[in-house]
C-alpha cells in the first residue's frame, strides 16, 4: 500500500508515515497520511479517491472503536498537523480552532482568556474534530448542551477536493442548510471536518463535585430525573460499583446558584468530594474492555426505571447519564451479540429511545450495523452518502446503516 | 390560466371540493407571505387535516407533474411560502391539534399548524413553557418555525427552534412518510432533525414535531435602561455578554422607533429624547437573580447609560416590552409599507455596522429604525416606503443589498432568522462559495432531486429575484395616491 501511495502523486505538504499495520476492528490500516494544511488535506482526499482507496480520518485514535467496522481501510487521514487556534475572541465569546487541536490544550487556552469550553469527552485525551466527529455524549452534555449546540460553523473537505464552509462565526444563523448538524457525529462518512467555529460559555463563578453512597437502582432511577434537573447542574451520572450505583453530581454556575444546590443536594445525603475523583470515575465508561461490548441506550427520563431493568436481564454493568437521557451499559462478558444487541433493543423500546452499541470486539460487531438505525434513515443516508462520497471513498461501511 | 383540471379533481379527490381552492379570486390571498413585495401565483390551496392527506396530496402533485409548497400561518419575512412555478400550496392549519403534553418527560407532540403561543400555553398548568418566540408567535405555527429555524427575543439563552425539536414525522417529496430523530433526545446516525430544521419546506413536510419544553422560570426581572444613543446601547450589550451573565434576552430600540411607539397605540412611556433603550430580561432562581440586576446596573453605567428602571411587577414588565413588540406595529403610522431586513453581525461589531446602517438608509433618503435582538448580534433594520413610489422602492432595494453587503463584510451572515426564502436567494453567494452552495445542493438532491418541493428558494439563480420573479413587479398595479 505504501508504494501504492507513493506512486499516486500526493500533494506537496503530505507526510507519509508507514508503520505496522494498525487494525481498526480488525481491518489493518498500512499507512498514515498527515497533511499539513486544510488544502493539502483535501487534495489528498481527491487523490485517494480518484485512485479509488479508502481513508480513514484520524484525531487523536480514541475513538477508532466507534461505528461499524469498515469495508476497506487504505490510509488514516491525520489531522495531527492541523493544530492552530486562529480565533479567540475573549470579547464575543467564540473561537475558531483546527481539527487537530487537542481538546485539553484548547479548554485551558479558552479559560485563560475568561471562557470555558462547552465539549466535554470524560478526559480522554482526543482532539476537537475526533470530538465533533464523534459527538459522543458525556457526562458534562446535561450542562453544556449536545456538542451540535456548540458549533456555529465547520470547514469541511470533500472528496472530491473541494473546501467547503457551513455556518459561520456569528451565534445565531439561518443562511441555507445547517450542514453542519450532518457533519457533526457522522465519522467523516460525508466529508473531513477540517476546522471549527465555537461558541464558548462564561466560565462559572463556582463549581462543586458531590458524591454519595451507592444506591439501589430504583432509588437511583427516582433520583437521577429530580438531579438532572436542578439549578447549575453541569454534570450527573451514577457509576456501578457492583454494591450499587454511586452517584456523581457537578454544579458549575453563579454563586447564589451553586451554594442554593449544594444546600438541597446536601440534604439529600450527597456530600462534598474532588473534582479528580469525579473526573477518574466518569473515564471509566470508556475504560478498556477489549472482549466485552458497551451499549449506550435512550430514553425518557419517566422511563428510566424501566429502561434500566431490561438491561440488568442481561446482568450488564451500568452507568446513568440522566442528563442526557442516556445508560451505559455493559453486558456481562458471557453475552454474545446476539443477546447484547436484542437487549439494548428492549431496553431502548422500554425507554422509549435508541440504542447504539458504542464499543465490541469485531466479532460482535459483525454483520450487524452498530447504529441500529431504523430502514427509513438507512435509505436516506445510503442516497446522502452517494451525493457526498459516491465511490465510499471516506470511512467506508462504518456509519449509520453501513455507509 | 387557472389550473388544469385534472390537478383540481386530483386534489378535490384527496380532500375533497370544500378543502380545495381553485379559483383565481379564492388564491389571491396567498400569493405572498409576510414579505409582500414578492408574490407568485399558486395553481391551488389544499387543507389537509390529516398526515395521510398530506402523503396523498404530494403523490398526486408528483403523479400531475406540479411543485407544492407547504404553507403555515403565511407570517414569514422571506418570501419562503410563495407558489413558485405555479405550486400547489399545502395549507397546514387545520393539521392543528397538540397530540400531547407530557410533563413527565417535558415533551409535546404538535401538528404543524400549532399555533406558537398556544403551545405555551397549554403547556403553563404544568410549569413548563415552549421556548422560541418569535415576535409573530400569536400568529405563526410550529411548522412554519421549523421550517425557519424561527429565533425571538429569547433566543439569546435558550437557543432557536433547532435546539429544541426533537422528533419529526416527515412526509418526504415522494410522499413516504418518515420518523426522524427520537423523542430521548439521542437518535444514532446522521442528525436528520438538525438538517430539516431550517430547510425551509425544501426536503419535505412535517406532519407531527415532538419539542422539548423548559420549566417556567422561577423569577424574572426585566431593566429597562435609557441610553443617550445607539452606540452605548451596543457597547452596554457588549460588556454583559464579556462579563459571562447570560439573560434570557437583550433587545434594542432605537430613537425613532422609540418615537413611532410612543405615537402610536404601543406607547409605552418612553422618553422620547432617548437615543435608544436596552431591554435586559434576566430569568432563573429567584435568589440568584439580585446580584444580576445589579451587574447589569452597573455595565449599563459603564457603557453611558443614562438610567436603568427594574419593572417592579408584571405590569410594568409588560409596558416595557411594549416599546419591543409593539414596534412593528407602530411603524405602520410611518408608511404603507415595511420591510423588516434580518441580518447577523458579530456582537462586537454592532456599533460599527449600526452606524453604517443609519448612513446607508440616510444616504438613500430612507426611513430606517433599527429594533433588534442585541444580544445574538441579529439586526432588523427596518425601512418604511411607499412601494406606489417606484423610485423609493428602487432605493429600498438598493439600500437593503448595501445593508447586506455591510454585514457580511463585518463577519456576519444574511439571515439570523426570517430564512433565505425567495428574498435572499441572490445574496447567498456573499456568504458562500460556488463549492459551499454545491455541497447544500447535494443535500436537496438526497431529498428531492426533482426539486419540486417548495421551488425557487434557497439557492440563487443567474439572475435578480425582480427578473425571476415577474410578479415581483408587479406591486406597481396598485394605484399612486
Amino acid at each position: 500500500m505504501g508504494e501504492d501511495l507513493a506512486s499516486l502523486g500526493l500533494p506537496d505538504g503530505v507526510a507519509r508515515r508507514a508503520h505496522a499495520e494498525e487494525p481498526v476492528d480488525g481491518v489493518p490500516v498500512a499507512t498514515t497520511l498527515a497533511p499539513e494544511t486544510p488544502e493539502a488535506l483535501a487534495a489528498t482526499l481527491r487523490v485517494l479517491d480518484e485512485a479509488g482507496l479508502a481513508a480513514l480520518p484520524r484525531g487523536a485514535g480514541t475513538q477508532l472503536g466507534l461505528g461499524n467496522p469498515p469495508r476497506r481501510a487504505d490510509a488514516f487521514v491525520s489531522l495531527e498537523k492541523l493544530d492552530d487556534v486562529e480565533v479567540l475572541d475573549r470579547a464575543e465569546g467564540v473561537c475558531h480552532a483546527a481539527a487537530g487541536v487537542p481538546l485539553e490544550a484548547l479548554r485551558g487556552l479558552v479559560a485563560e482568556s475568561g471562557w470555558e469550553l462547552p465539549l466535554d469527552d470524560a478526559s480522554r485525551g482526543g482532539t476537537l474534530g475526533g470530538a465533533l466527529a464523534s459527538v459522543a455524549v458525556a457526562p458534562r452534555a446535561a450542562g453544556f448542551g449536545r456538542p451540535r449546540d456548540a458549533v456555529l460553523g465547520l470547514e469541511v473537505a470533500l472528496v472530491d477536493g473541494s473546501l467547503t464552509s457551513c455556518g459561520g462565526r456569528v451565534v445565531k444563523n439561518v443562511t441555507g442548510y445547517d450542514l453542519a448538524k450532518l457533519y457533526l457525529g457522522s465519522l467523516g462518512a460525508l466529508g473531513v471536518i477540517t476546522s471549527a467555529w465555537l461558541r464558548l460559555r462564561p466560565r462559572p463563578e463556582a463549581r462543586e463535585v458531590l458524591t454519595g453512597s451507592p444506591l439501589a437502582d430504583r432509588q437511583a432511577c427516582e433520583r437521577a430525573v429530580a438531579w438532572s434537573r436542578g439549578a447549575a447542574l453541569r454534570s450527573v451520572f451514577f457509576r456501578d460499583t457492583g454494591s450499587g450505583l454511586e452517584p456523581w453530581v457537578e454544579l458549575a454556575g453563579d454563586t447564589v446558584s451553586v451554594s442554593g444546590e449544594l444546600e438541597r443536594l446536601g440534604g439529600e445525603g450527597l456530600v462534598r468530594a474532588e473534582p479528580a475523583d469525579r473526573d477518574a470515575a466518569a473515564a471509566r465508561r470508556f475504560a478498556a474492555s477489549e472482549d466485552s461490548a458497551r451499549y449506550a441506550v435512550s430514553c425518557l427520563p419517566a422511563r428510566l426505571g424501566a429502561c434500566v431493568a431490561a438491561l440488568r436481564e442481561s446482568g450488564a454493568a451500568l452507568m446513568l447519564l440522566p442528563g442526557s437521557n442516556l445508560v451505559i451499559a455493559r453486558p456481562d462478558a458471557g453475552c454474545d451479540a446476539d443477546e447484547g444487541f436484542a437487549v439494548a433493543a428492549r431496553a431502548a423500546e422500554a425507554g422509549g429511545g435508541r440504542f447504539l452499541c458504542e464499543a465490541a470486539p469485531p466479532a460482535h460487531k459483525a454483520g450487524r450495523d452498530v447504529f441500529a438505525a431504523p430502514a427509513s434513515e438507512v435509505a436516506l443516508s445510503r442516497s446522502l452518502k452517494a451525493q457526498f462520497d459516491p465511490k465510499g471513498t471516506l470511512n467506508p461501511g462504518r456509519f449509520a446503516g453501513g455507509v | 390560466m387557472g389550473p388544469s383540471a385534472e390537478l383540481v379533481r386530483a386534489l378535490e379527490a384527496v380532500v375533497g371540493p370544500e378543502r380545495c381552492l381553485s379559483r383565481r379570486d379564492e388564491l389571491l390571498v396567498y400569493e405572498c407571505d409576510g414579505l409582500t413585495l414578492h408574490t407568485a401565483d399558486p395553481s391551488a390551496v389544499v387543507f389537509p387535516e390529516s398526515t395521510a392527506e398530506v402523503q396523498d396530496l404530494v403523490r398526486a402533485c408528483r403523479r400531475i407533474g406540479v411543485p407544492f409548497v407547504p404553507r403555515g400561518a403565511g407570517t414569514g419575512l422571506s418570501g419562503g411560502a410563495l407558489a413558485d412555478e405555479g405550486a400547489v400550496v399545502i395549507e397546514c392549519s387545520r393539521l392543528n391539534r397538540i397530540r400531547s403534553i407530557d410533563p413527565e418527560n417535558r415533551i409535546a407532540v404538535v401538528e404543524p399548524g400549532v399555533v406558537n403561543a398556544d403551545l405555551s400555553v397549554a403547556a403553563a398548568p404544568h410549569g413548563l413553557f415552549y421556548a422560541p418566540d418569535p415576535s409573530s408567535q400569536l400568529a405563526c405555527t410550529l411548522g412554519g418555525n421549523v421550517a425557519e429555524n424561527s429565533g425571538g427575543p429569547h433566543t439569546l439563552k435558550y437557543g432557536t427552534t433547532t435546539n429544541h425539536v426533537l422528533d419529526l414525522e416527515w412526509v418526504l417529496p415522494d410522499g413516504e412518510l418518515v420518523e426522524l430523530g427520537s423523542a430521548s433526545g439521542f437518535a444514532p446516525g446522521f442528525d436528520w432533525v438538525g438538517a430539516a430544521v431550517g430547510s425551509e419546506g425544501t426536503l419535505g413536510i412535517a406532519t407531527a414535531i415532538t419539542v422539548r419544553l423548559e420549566p417556567l422560570p422561577e423569577a424574572v426581572e426585566t431593566l429597562l435602561a435609557i441610553f443617550g444613543d445607539v452606540v452605548s446601547a451596543c457597547r452596554a450589550v457588549g460588556r454583559i455578554i464579556e462579563s459571562g451573565l447570560v439573560p434570557a434576552a437583550l433587545e434594542i430600540v432605537d430613537q425613532r422607533t422609540i418615537r413611532a411607539v410612543e405615537d402610536s397605540v404601543y406607547a409605552a412611556g418612553l422618553p422620547r429624547d432617548a437615543g435608544a433603550v436596552l431591554i435586559v430580561e434576566l430569568d432563573g432562581p429567584r435568589r440568584a437573580l439580585p446580584p444580576q440586576v445589579e451587574r447589569v446596573r452597573e455595565l449599563c453605567a459603564e457603557a453611558g447609560g443614562e438610567r436603568v428602571e427594574v419593572a417592579r411587577d408584571e405590569a410594568e414588565r409588560t409596558r416595557f416590552w411594549r416599546a419591543r413588540k409593539g414596534a412593528f406595529g407602530a411603524m405602520g403610522r410611518l408608511a404603507p409599507d415595511l420591510y423588516v431586513h434580518d441580518a447577523v453581525v458579530p456582537r462586537t461589531a454592532l456599533p460599527e455596522v449600526l452606524a453604517k446602517v443609519c448612513e446607508i438608509g440616510d444616504r438613500h433618503g430612507l426611513t430606517l429604525s433599527n429594533v433588534f435582538h442585541a444580544g445574538d448580534g441579529n439586526l432588523h433594520p427596518n425601512i418604511s416606503f411607499d412601494r406606489r413610489d417606484p423610485d423609493e422602492l428602487a432605493r429600498v432595494m438598493r439600500a437593503g443589498s448595501e445593508i447586506l453587503e455591510a454585514c457580511v463584510a463585518a463577519g456576519g451572515v444574511i439571515t439570523g432568522e426570517h430564512g433565505v426564502g425567495s428574498e435572499k436567494r441572490e445574496f447567498m453567494e456573499l456568504v458562500f462559495s460556488e463549492a459551499d452552495l454545491a455541497a447544500m445542493a447535494r443535500l436537496r438532491d438526497c431529498f428531492d432531486p426533482d426539486r419540486v418541493c417548495n421551488p425557487g428558494k434557497i439557492f440563487p439563480t443567474t439572475r435578480f429575484c425582480a427578473e425571476s420573479n415577474p410578479k415581483a413587479r408587479g406591486y406597481d398595479r396598485v394605484p399612486l395616491g
